[in-house]
């Protein structure tokens, strides 16, 4: 019976174990698609690479680590049951070249930024938050990547930059617009939205 | 002889509570409850927890006047200082406004009771001012004790105090705010020694007044214009995301 209860702590002490490293793990798979995306977009074997090109390349480093799906779907909330199936296949594609689009341009044109990872902090059951610091222009921002372990690994489902929570501005704003609109409003928005040469754009809405 | 019978019981038991569970999960499926996953996309989030918006048809009017503005006056504006002034000036003059808001930062930690707060501005405005060149340099920067903190102000000391955030505003030029955040821009202005009703300069003419205010306002520009083009940017709806943002970002620097 002794005997029974030493390897029971001693499975459990392993699971511990296991799942603290599995949880550092995801720290340098983070860091490691962040190098990868700005490499794409300052190193100088990408320097011959148009914006979509860089758009395209960026996005296929960060799908190979995580899917975006799961950030655009937490950000649309329940406004996904609005829309039938093709429209919301239409808006993650979108929403996703948007967000993309927005990362490439909202860099081009800066100095590198240098991203330090900090703590890796346990924010509810199988959910963890990673501190990060960014120096761009001489400016730190401070930003959080939240992660979620789901049924396909571990993966992103919110960034919060400054105090502002990248999923909670969507789901906001998404909201606000189906109060009024309807899911073919939204997605000609943010064709529109594509359709621009810069990220500014004008105001109607 | 036992141990045999148990493992013969043992393998249909697990072959059993397999095919159990497989059918639970495609009952489940079938009855159409949710999955883990699929509930977590749904919840509910903190931090949106509605932003009162009663003048909303006022406030995107201003929006779009303030939109107009930024784009036609105040970024060409800015364009055009950061591409004539060298870097080291630019930095230069938004360390030396920085510094003249001391008296804002410092009653606001007081006002909060943020004693570390304060003692960290003061010797911030201390160092800067005498070593810094009336704190156009920031050597303080070089202290770890004295190393920057994020500015208080009188919004964050009324957020502190709970009263609460009231409707949301967009005020002409100066961009997203709500009625708590606009009585601290008054409680600001009254804390300034530099600025009207309270200023500490006799005969303050309206014109060198103007020119302050003017080259604190660009000196500060650059950052503003820079953040709000990128939230404009990957936006569905600028305003919404103005206002979200806004808000969430002022939530955050109450709560901290």
């Amino acid at each position: 019976m002794k005997s029974f209860s030493y390897m029971a702590y001693l499975v459990l002490g392993l699971l511990l174990v296991a799942s603290v490293s599995a949880q550092e793990l995801q720290k340098e798979k983070l860091q490691g698609m962040i190098d990868a995306t700005l490499d794409v977009i300052y190193s100088e074997s990408h320097a011959s690479l148009s914006a979509d090109e860089k758009k395209l390349k960026v996005r296929e480093k960060i799908e190979s680590s995580y899917d975006l799906d799961v950030m655009i779907r937490y950000a649309i909330g329940k406004n996904w049951r609005r829309m039938n199936e093709q429209e919301q296949l239409e808006v993650l594609e979108l929403v996703k070249q948007l967000v993309l689009k927005a990362y490439v341009i909202g860099l081009e044109g800066k100095d590198r930024p240098s991203v330090t990872f900090g703590e890796l902090t346990e924010i509810g059951k199988a959910r963890i938050e990673i501190e990060s610091t960014m120096v761009l222009d001489m400016k730190t921002y401070y930003i959080l990547y939240r992660l979620r372990q789901m049924d396909s690994g571990w993966q992103i489902y919110d960034i919060v930059a400054e105090n502002v929570s990248m999923s909670s501005n969507y789901r906001g704003q998404i909201d606000d617009h189906f109060r009024k609109g309807s899911a073919a409003d939204l997605i000609a928005r943010l064709k529109d939205l594509l359709a621009k040469d810069e990220i500014s754009g004008d105001t109607k809405i | 002889m036992k141990s045999v019978e148990i493992q013969k019981f043992k393998r249909p038991l697990a072959w059993a509570s397999l095919i159990g569970l497989l059918s639970v999960a495609s009952l489940t499926a079938q009855d159409g409850k949710l999955t883990e996953d699929e509930a977590f996309f749904y919840e509910e989030f903190d931090e949106s927890a509605g932003v009162y918006d009663p003048f909303e048809s006022v406030n995107r009017y201003i929006f779009k006047y303030n939109d107009y503005v930024f784009s036609n006056t105040l970024q060409p504006l800015v364009d055009t200082y950061t591409a004539i002034t060298p870097d080291i000036v630019e930095e230069g003059a938004s360390n030396f406004f920085h510094n003249l808001r001391y008296p804002v930062r410092l009653a606001s930690n007081l006002l909060q009771g943020r004693f570390k707060g304060a003692w960290i501005e003061t010797g911030r405005f201390a160092i800067n001012s005498t070593f810094g060149i009336v704190g156009i340099l920031t050597p303080a920067d070089d202290y770890e004790s004295f190393a920057p903190i994020e500015s208080e102000d009188v919004g964050q000391v009324f957020g502190a105090w709970g009263i609460g955030e009231g409707p949301y505003l967009v005020l002409p030029f100066l961009g997203p705010s709500n009625l708590r955040d606009l009585a601290g821009l008054f409680g600001d202005r009254a804390i300034n020694p530099i600025k009207e009703p309270f200023s500490m300069i006799d005969d303050w003419e309206w014109e060198w007044q103007l020119a302050t205010f003017s080259a604190d306002y660009i000196a500060r520009s650059p950052q503003i214009v820079e953040r709000y083009k990128q939230l404009k940017g990957s936006s569905i709806d600028p305003y919404s995301s103005l206002k979200n943002g806004y808000t969430q970002y002022r939530r955050g620097a109450v709560s901290e």
